[in-house]
């Protein structure tokens, strides 16, 4: 997920050929056959993950990953549903957004759903983020997970401590200079509202959008450093310059863990503000097949391969982050883990994480909160 | 005797050509194909940059009514402190480049020899190396525990606050990667400067100061121009130095033209951003173009 000039200038240069091309890509693309375009969060672009697929397809199988979930998705609002044909993004956009939108086609159930009945609880009983909103149609199949909060070094803060002081952590005048902030707009946004006492999923009123932006504001000023990079904020966070940061989970901490860091740790709260007075929230990605008007039928196999027990492992442990997949409720799929895969992980605390998170929804304003973020960020 | 007088005399006395077809003109049908790559791959994406820019706030075609609305967003908000921040740190880095890279690039062109080749050698190989991963390498050098502050510690016993996540450290990156295109037009410009005239000045009784004044920096001109400007215009856009070594403490205009893009899925507003940027960068090369008048500093032109 770096960014630099040259990618802006890809995106600059990506805008102007979608103006230009948009109205003639439609009959460029005749018998996709060979064919499958995948937008992904990364991993499921990695070659473990993609190179077995295309030996036996022998198909030319591409895959590209963007920023953010509305990144990717605007991607097909903006015309490019004729160019993917399976998209990858966190669980409430399927059901929310992009199938009443009409970017997505629903799946096959007497195909797919029997690849539930083996995923863990919670996710093997009709995972509502799955399915349309009257249950009809099924929309996308799930694998990687995580609760996605924030890190502590263990050494500096105990597990205990974090998990009940949860985002007071970051409110605490004396902790100002001892904590980052990882860059995940989005994510610090719901963040930010858990730290201000406020549900981020709901719709907010003027009150509570003041409390967001003086929390936003404070925690600007108590950080020590904001970076968009997990692997420059472990390494602040194991060399001390920092005790804990905020946005992350086990989808960050697992890299500095696998490799020997286990005093890096995510952290879920035990209570806060979000529904059922829970202080965490999860994020789960749901795979669904794009409603190109053309379509590569290696979509839906490529659904059906992913599930494979070889293939979840590989998009668990694939490049960059380390993640749980649900297929490990499957003893096949779970015993391809070693000891030190499932610490890196967290496999101990996971259920109980889970159970103190609630699934990462659409913050109704997101809009207004980002433009406080960015003047707060900017003018700390 | 004028190229013209010369052609109308050889027309004169040579028999009247036999008629043949000519292209009308050669030079614009060669230069077509170029043309129409510039066009495509140049051309187009920033027109559709400036098109953006006019489009309401969050959509992603162009199929609105034109708006001013993120010119009016971006004049109304605090976006002006990345902008001046932006600014102040490459003008910033411009000066320190100067100061640094006038001894560098004095030795390089005049007193070096064939030193100067291995100069050149160790400061361009670092340049096949992606500027992130330099910048990375400073981070396990500056930090704490890191190359710098963990040996102090382990063999001097004296413990050291970083510069890390500070402007320091964004200078001191902006530095280390601009470096070479402030050092190389500036030994171009040098070794403009020939040694017969600082000597002729020297003779005539200019001291060393008046040497450097008078003669050596308008000659080298040139050169430490088209650096600095070079320097400028990319540590203007620069973006990962603040994010690497700064620990974002300035978010520069290309960190805020990013955040509009991606995370703010919101294209005409980092389209305006994009555009006022380009408006800027383009406005200030071209005055300074025209100011100094680079044909006359290099001999040519109107002098002629």
């Amino acid at each position: 997920m770096q960014f630099d000039r040259r990618s802006l200038l890809r995106y600059s240069a990506a805008a102007g050929a979608l103006g230009l091309a948009g109205p003639l890509a439609g009959p460029a693309l005749a018998a996709r056959e060979k064919e499958l375009n995948i937008l992904c969060w990364e991993g499921y672009n990695s070659d473990e993950v993609l190179d077995p697929f295309r030996r036996s397809t022998s198909a030319d199988v591409s895959a590209e990953s963007g920023t953010s979930d509305p990144d990717m998705i605007n991607k097909l609002r903006a015309g490019e549903v004729n160019v993917w044909d399976v998209i990858n993004v966190n669980q409430p956009w399927a059901r929310d957004e992009m199938w009443p939108e009409g970017l997505i086609k629903p799946l096959p159930k007497d195909r797919f759903e029997p690849f539930f009945a083996d995923m863990m609880a919670p996710f093997n009983e009709n995972y509502k983020w799955c399915y349309s909103e009257d249950g009809a149609n099924l929309l996308g199949i799930i694998q990687r997970f995580g609760p996605f909060n924030f890190v502590v070094n263990t050494d500096k803060v105990s597990r205990a401590t974090a998990e009940d002081e949860g985002f007071n952590l970051f409110n605490e005048a004396s902790n100002a200079g001892r904590f980052g902030i990882l860059t995940y707009d989005n994510w610090n946004i719901f963040h930010m509202c858990i730290g201000a006492g406020l549900d981020p999923f709901v719709p907010h009123s003027e009150a509570e959008i003041a409390a967001f932006e003086k929390t936003a504001r404070a925690w600007f000023k108590g950080a020590k450093l904001k970076t968009d990079d997990l692997v420059a904020m472990n390494l602040a966070l194991i060399n001390g310059e920092i005790d804990f940061y905020l946005t992350g989970g086990t989808y960050t901490a697992s890299p500095a863990r696998l490799d020997g860091s286990t005093n890096i740790r995510g952290i879920t709260p035990k209570k806060g503000p979000l529904a059922g007075g829970k202080g965490g929230i999860t994020w789960v990605e749901v795979t669904s097949v794009v409603n190109n008007p053309q379509v590569s039928p290696l979509a839906y196999d490529f659904l059906e391969y992913v599930q494979a027990p070889e293939v979840s492992h590989a998009v668990a442990f694939a490049e960059g982050t380390y993640n749980p997949v649900t297929q490990m409720g499957n003893k096949e799929v779970f015993d391809l883990f070693s000891s030190e895969e499932l610490d890196a992980i967290q496999w101990d605390s996971l259920e109980e994480e889970l159970s103190n998170t609630v699934d990462y929804q659409i913050n109704p304003d997101y809009e207004v909160m980002d433009k406080i973020y960015n003047a707060a960020k900017r003018e700390a | 005797m004028t190229a013209a007088t010369e052609s109308t005399l050889s027309d004169s006395t040579r028999p009247a050509p036999r008629p043949q077809r000519r292209l009308r003109n050669p030079g614009l049908l060669a230069a077509l194909p170029v043309l129409i790559f510039l066009a495509l791959a140049f051309a187009a994406p920033l027109l559709a940059v400036l098109g953006y820019s006019f489009m309401p706030e969050g959509t992603f075609d162009f199929t609105f009514p034109p708006t001013i609305e993120n010119y009016h967003t971006v004049f109304s908000g605090s976006y002006y402190i990345s902008f001046v921040k932006s600014l102040g740190l490459a003008l910033v880095t411009v000066a320190l480049l100067m100061v640094i890279c006038w001894p560098i690039a004095y030795g390089m062109a005049k007193i070096f020899g064939r030193w100067a080749n291995l100069m050149t050698l160790a400061i361009v190989i670092p340049l096949f190396v992606s500027e992130n991963i330099r910048l990375f390498g400073w981070v396990l050098f500056l930090i704490k525990g890191g190359v710098l502050l963990g040996s102090l510690q382990t063999w001097l016993g004296i413990e050291a606050e970083s510069i890390l996540y500070d402007v320091p450290a964004i200078v001191l990156g902006l530095v280390y990667v601009y470096l070479p295109f402030t050092l190389f037009p500036m030994v171009l410009g040098i070794s403009m400067v020939s040694r017969e005239v600082t000597e002729a000045a020297f003779d005539m009784g200019a001291s060393r100061w008046q040497v450097f004044r008078e003669v050596e920096l308008p000659l080298a001109m040139p050169g430490i121009l088209i650096g600095g400007l070079l320097t400028f215009i990319l540590s203007l856009g620069s973006l990962a130095e603040s994010k690497i070594l700064g620990g974002q403490a300035v978010i520069m205009i290309a960190d805020e033209i990013e955040t509009a893009f991606t995370f703010g899925q919101n294209w005409p507003l980092g389209s305006a951003l994009s555009v006022l940027l380009i408006l800027f960068s383009g406005t200030l090369v071209i005055t300074l173009l025209n100011w100094v008048d680079l044909d006359r500093i290099l001999g040519r032109g109107r002098d002629d």
